[in-house]
């Protein structure tokens, strides 16, 4: 290669123009924020008044216990809704694509609708649905499987669980539509040379079909854990402001309430942020590592 | 050639539309435009429409233009005041409780209307308070919300009770007295209550003109008031007599659907009630009960209740303060007109003094109990409503003493004490202090 030509092309004006477009916003929308906000982390911030505190920021967020109880229920939600919603949607996955021969279409639409459902409206259901003396609640008491009616939205634990089952609501049949293509990509000549070996359903299911299924629940434990790490929309309006007493209060949650309801704080709302970022790519990170080290 | 054609057909095409814009609004140069955000149609937006009819006869060249602004106004306010003042209206409503924050983290942002002539002698004092800063006074004041105790008077007859008995100054003790006879002839629970709000504990603890900080902005929740009404609350929550729903809506349908013999809150609670028309003559309202062996405690309170600022960045700030001046502010009989519209209307009560001449503020009530004339006594009560300093930090205190109690009522604590304690350690945490 001539290094003349690696030269022009560089300075090919023309290349340049087109993606300038893309580069300034780029450059406007995410550049400028990510710098600008290394900048607020160093400030005191109320409103118009703000002050020089250096890592003061991070000294309050190490001591923040709300924050922190923040995080663990970040972490609660990472732990149990995504193995749940994984398990449902392969399921799912697995019945559409050899248990259901018609209706395969409508049924894939069915399950793909609530992902694509206003976040506000189908909080505002679930809240008439779940309200002590909603739906939920009298159909229960009235198959007598319980005899008192349960505080889904106003008990601690159980807000915690009103908060998985919306979730898994949402987006198992988002993960069941990338698992169903993944799914589809399977050659079926390895399941004939299986039977043939004499293998089983089950252990074809095991041996094949998860291993090769491996790439897809990655992706979608992956997106899931930086999906569940920004959760926001659930605990402000389903279970009001993260309540009942923060008992659903996420981190991201309390960002926004330090910055635009409580405190005009966003001098420790950026701080906030940035950890929130690190720990959002350190998941990401361990978990390409655990199941896809090794390619 | 064909491409030149194509070309510059599609420049003018271009420039038609990103000049078109401009060319639009130079066309409305001729009259102005003052802009209002506020957050209800039926309510505020409803009494600035009717205000804005009324400065429409005085200056006909200026359009008030009223924008609903239903979800988190104040964050919305924040992001403009943060870019600049860029997307800002003229005229903004701010609830009063967290009017205080914005004046101290954002100086300057409002026009200093004592200034520019407001007489607020004439507004209910307690409303002016929280917009003064020094010697400058920012708002005009716009509604009340004076308390009162509500109660079914179907439901204290079903329980063999003569409601007009309780049309009187109650104690707290007296209220839980009747709704434990209520409960015990098999009745309702007294008071719906919404587990996800405040107001309750706010109502009885401003009844007795005990503050929530001290005069130098620290918490002050260890106050007999504040005990007292939390040991009243809990005495409620354990013996039934609250009906517990999950969030406004919820709680109003409680109400509404007759699921408790009554409700404590303020008057702009009535137009809610009034659309439900079938329980006409149903109601009545007793006075707010009275937190006894707290010095200074009132049969009366507030709950709510806003008022108007005008931006500094404004670029119509001399028609927007005109507006404001010559109708909420003016004793002009047309303007006086319009505060007695609104209160019929809207239940809105204003709190400038001189509007309460108006025949709406002493007519009968057909829609309560033998025509109580509900609005002369939501009147009288305000006039002993103790003051209440909110601070820069009134939202982060509500919420960490909202979430306290819940975990009081929930018997995740058990005393008092533990409650306040887990408010102020809250509050500490969640304000850095």
């Amino acid at each position: 290669m001539k290094p003349g030509g690696a030269y022009y092309r560089y300075l090919n004006r023309v290349g340049w123009f087109y993606i300038a477009p893309a580069v300034l916003l780029y450059c406007a929308f995410m550049l400028y924020p990510i710098g600008s906000s290394l900048f607020l982390v160093t400030q005191k911030w109320r409103g118009f008044n703000r002050e020089f505190v250096g890592l003061a920021n991070f000294a309050r967020l190490a001591q923040d216990k709300i924050f922190w109880q923040a995080l663990g229920h970040n972490f609660l939600f990472i732990f149990t809704q995504i193995p749940i919603m994984v398990f449902l949607a392969l399921i799912l996955a697995v019945i559409l694509n050899k248990g259901i021969g018609r209706f395969r279409g409508p049924f894939r639409v069915f399950y793909f609708l609530p992902c694509v459902t206003s976040l506000v409206a189908y909080s505002v259901l679930f809240r008439i649905l779940l309200q002590t003396n909603g739906l939920l609640n009298n159909l229960m008491l009235g198959l007598e499987v319980i005899n008192k009616p349960i505080g889904w939205l106003n008990n601690p634990f159980w807000a915690k669980v009103t908060i998985i089952i919306a979730l898994t609501w949402r987006w198992t049949g988002y993960n069941t539509v990338f698992f169903l293509v993944g799914l589809q990509n399977i050659d079926d000549t390895i399941f004939e040379a299986a039977e043939v070996d004499g293998a089983g359903k089950i252990r074809q299911f095991f041996r094949i079909t998860l291993p090769l299924l491996v790439p897809v629940i990655l992706f979608s434990a992956v997106t899931s854990t930086i999906g569940t790490m920004q959760l926001f929309d659930e605990p402000n309006i389903l279970t009001w402001e993260g309540g009942p007493s923060n008992a659903t209060m996420t981190v991201a949650l309390y960002i926004y309430r330090q910055a635009f309801v409580t405190n005009s704080d966003f001098g420790y709302a950026s701080a906030l942020s940035y950890v929130m970022v690190l720990i959002a790519g350190a998941l990401a990170f361990i978990q390409i590592r655990l199941l896809g080290g090794r390619d | 050639m064909k491409r030149v054609v194509t070309v510059s057909l599609f420049i003018l095409l271009t420039a038609a539309v990103v000049f078109g814009g401009g060319q639009g609004s130079t066309g409305k140069m001729a009259g102005k435009t003052v802009t209002v955000w506020c957050w209800d149609p039926n309510f505020n937006g409803f009494s600035m429409q009717q205000a804005a009819d009324v400065y429409k006869k005085i200056r006909p060249n200026v359009t008030v233009e009223i924008v609903d602004i239903p979800e988190n106004i104040e964050g919305k306010i924040e992001a403009g005041l943060q870019a600049g003042g860029a997307g800002l209206p003229d005229i903004a409503l701010f609830q009063d409780f967290v009017i205080e924050k914005f004046i101290q983290n954002y100086p300057g942002i409002f026009v200093d209307l004592k200034a520019e002539g407001v007489d607020y002698s004439k507004f209910a004092q307690y409303k002016v308070g929280p917009m003064t800063d020094g010697s400058k006074i920012y708002g005009i004041p716009f509604d009340t919300g004076s308390t009162g105790l509500f109660l079914r008077v179907d439901f204290m007859r079903d329980a063999g009770l003569n409601p007009d008995q309780y049309k009187r100054n109650m104690t707290w003790d007296e209220v839980i007295d009747l709704g434990t006879k209520i409960k015990q002839s098999g009745g309702k629970p007294l008071l719906a209550y919404d587990s996800t709000s405040y107001d309750f504990l706010r109502i009885l603890v401003q009844s007795t003109g005990t503050q929530f900080f001290k005069p130098d902005g620290s918490l002050n929740f260890k106050t007999p008031a504040l005990r007292k009404s939390l040991e009243y609350m809990k005495k409620m929550n354990d013996g039934g007599l609250f009906y517990t729903a999950e969030g406004w809506n919820n709680w109003v349908s409680a109400f509404n659907n007759g699921q408790s013999v009554g409700l404590l809150n303020a008057l702009w609670i009535i137009g809610t009630l009034k659309s439900k028309s079938e329980n006409a003559g149903k109601w009545m309202v007793a006075p707010t009960p009275l937190v006894a062996g707290v010095p200074g405690a009132r049969n009366a309170s507030n709950n709510g209740g806003s008022s108007w600022y005008v931006f500094a960045s404004s670029k119509e700030k001399a028609e927007a303060v005109d507006f404001l001046k010559s109708t909420w502010a003016s004793e002009d009989p047309a303007a006086l007109e319009f505060y007695n519209i609104i209160l019929k209307q809207a239940g809105a009560m204003g709190t400038f003094l001189p509007s309460r001449s108006g025949s709406n503020y002493t007519a009968n009530d057909d829609f309560f109990y033998k025509s109580q004339p509900v609005f002369k006594d939501f009147a009288a009560w305000m006039e002993n409503v103790p003051t209440l300093n909110y601070t820069a930090n009134y939202l982060a205190m509500r919420d960490s003493l909202r979430n306290a109690m819940n975990l009081l009522f929930g018997g995740e604590i058990t005393t008092i004490d533990e409650t306040l304690t887990r408010a102020e350690q809250e509050y500490k945490q969640v304000t850095g202090q």
